[in-house]
């Protein structure tokens, strides 16, 4: 007898509420202040961007430090193809980003007026742009190039750029 | 130390869809296989290691009891291996630790992926649905929040790499495209077999710039298993069935660091190096002159610039040559070390768990020289195979096979 499939559709789902745990600073930060937080191990000096409680270089406590705004792209590449969630979001930047005064360098997205390859190449200056509603998450802010800041400020949903 | 071979090497064809099979069933033949290659019955098998990448893939946590009960191995050790592309070597390092230790005479170790459940509603397709299951295994905090996804992942890699050594350029990975397509042709359980060029490659569509559609494996159904055994029951089960052993001499594998901003640099794959280093040095070999002492590679393909990347990190060529070794045809069937000749995760295709270990039997099957039409010439009697994946390619498995 011929083969025929039973199909049907489903789905998993869990609800979470959950703590960013020893993280939490950075995304109150984030969130009520407009301020990117590190955190710089006490015995080492490292500076951890994401932070980190604990230096996992020499298993030190860090300390929470201010870090600036600015950065410098470390790589990048920009998306054609999403997964199902991120396929509104096409075509988006994204790259590793040196935040100044940090040692290492964080994910973040990086926008531009006119996005192609050269904008957002390694070496490239550029700023963070907050969100004026901001969640306390990692998608509260981005960064642009440097000369692209005064203008992606003036846009009403980011308004007032950096304090 | 114990000696430990592989005794059987079962593989069902690479697909885009069982749609007539569970996960359990499928690995239900890659086990029947490899069992009747070695000729024994799965009540012979003292333990098993499964490997299997993604809970939400098969929509079931811990899928390996599941196939443990269907495998009738009840009763019976079994461990279960998830370490992203990296799963199927990892679960044959495992395996080779039940046997050298002595916990296991004979080991089962299988893989298996069914993918193509996930569904994008949206697009009415189950690739962007398969990618987020994916996207699942980078940093729920820092990165998936911003859209990090597999190709994402390795094209920052391949990038940096570019931005240091001026290459792979667009060009040299295609030609990985061409080539891995092209030795599918020749492997009947390959999913993508094609006769492609360079400019076919080139102008495909854009996925994560520079990589383009021919530039990236296809996700894929599949299960394969190696049966691993002690010395004494090596020996004897190749009396009976004609095939010798293949000792497995070398295993290295390493985790790089999970977040790629952490890195030293961002255009190595820091695992691979490690984990070459290791399974070499444990096999005795040479990492500066590899080249020379191995038959045959089957190696990670996710994308084809990682390809030419780990060219270099497995220590074929110096770092920095991996496109020039491409552009010279090192890496082809007539080239002085043949990669892929099954066609790789481009070719073949990557069903994430059995992958590792359709490559590792890949590699047994031609140093058994019983790999059909894609049969390499077999010299020097030695294979390596090569497992990469995680985010920011983080985990790496090598595993040196000798006749």
């Amino acid at each position: 007898m011929e083969f025929k499939a039973h199909e049907i559709e489903d789905q998993i789902k869990i609800n979470y509420k959950y703590s960013f745990g020893g993280q939490s600073r950075y995304f109150l930060e984030l969130k009520n202040h407009k301020k990117i937080y590190g955190t710089k191990c006490i015995k080492c000096g490292y500076v951890w961007s994401p932070p980190r409680i604990n230096c996992s270089k020499c298993y030190a406590p860090t300390e929470w430090i201010p870090l600036k705004d600015t950065g410098t792209i470390m790589v990048s590449t920009i998306v054609w193809y999403g997964t199902s969630e991120f396929l509104v979001s096409i075509p988006y930047g994204v790259g590793y980003i040196k935040i100044d005064g940090a040692d290492t360098s964080m994910l973040q997205e990086i926008f531009s007026e006119n996005l192609v390859p050269s904008k957002i190449k390694k070496g490239k200056k550029v700023r963070a742009v907050f969100l004026k509603e901001r969640k306390g998450k990692a998608t509260d802010f981005f960064f642009v190039p440097v000369e692209e800041y005064d203008s992606w400020i003036k846009k009403p949903e980011y308004e007032g750029g950096s304090e | 130390m114990r000696k430990v071979a592989i005794i059987g090497v079962g593989i069902t064809p690479f697909k885009t869809r069982y749609i007539d099979k569970t996960y359990f069933e499928l690995a239900y033949d890659a086990a029947d296989l490899a069992l009747k290659d070695a000729n024994i019955s799965h009540q012979e098998v003292d333990s098993a290691v499964y490997g299997i990448y993604n809970d939400l893939f098969e929509r079931q946590f811990m899928p390996d009891i599941f196939v443990n009960s269907y495998l009738g191995l009840n009763n019976k050790p079994g461990t279960r291996i998830t370490t992203g592309g990296a799963t199927g070597g990892y679960t044959v390092r495992m395996a080779y630790s039940e046997v050298v230790s002595g916990l296991s005479d004979i080991c089962l170790c299988l893989g298996v992926e069914k993918c193509n459940d996930c569904y994008d509603k949206q697009t009415g397709t189950t690739t962007p649905e398969v990618l987020n299951a994916i996207a699942y295994s980078t940093d729920m905090t820092w990165e998936y929040p911003l859209g990090m996804m597999a190709a994402s992942s390795y094209v920052s890699l391949v990038n940096a790499h570019f931005d240091e050594f001026g290459n792979p350029s667009e060009e040299q990975m295609a030609k990985v495209s061409v080539k891995n397509h092209g030795n599918a042709i020749n492997n009947p359980k390959a999913q993508s077999p094609m006769k492609i060029t360079v400019e076919d490659v080139l102008n495909s569509r854009i996925i994560c710039y520079p990589f383009k559609l021919l530039d990236c494996c296809l996700y894929s159904e599949a299960s394969a298993a190696v049966i691993l055994a002690e010395e004494n029951k090596a020996k004897e089960i190749a009396k009976k069935t004609g095939n010798p052993p293949i000792w497995i001499t070398g295993v290295g594998a390493a985790n790089a660091d999970g977040f790629i901003g952490n890195r030293e640099s961002m255009g190595r794959l820091y695992s691979n190096i490690y984990a070459a280093k290791a399974a070499y040095k444990m096999a005795g070999l040479d990492y500066n002159n590899i080249k020379n002492q191995i038959d045959v590679a089957e190696l990670h393909d996710a994308f084809s610039g990682q390809e030419v990347i780990s060219y270099e990190e497995l220590g074929f060529v110096e770092f920095g040559k991996g496109g020039d070794w491409i552009d010279d045809g090192g890496p082809l069937m007539s080239g002085e070390l043949p990669c892929n000749p099954s066609g790789g995760l481009i070719g073949c295709g990557h069903a994430v768990g059995a992958t590792g270990i359709m490559s590792t039997g890949e590699a047994a099957l031609q140093l058994q020289e019983r790999a059909g039409k894609h049969q390499v010439p077999i010299s020097k009697g030695r294979a390596i195979s090569h497992s990469i994946g995680g985010p920011g390619a983080a985990y790496a498995a090598v595993i040196v096979m000798e006749r």
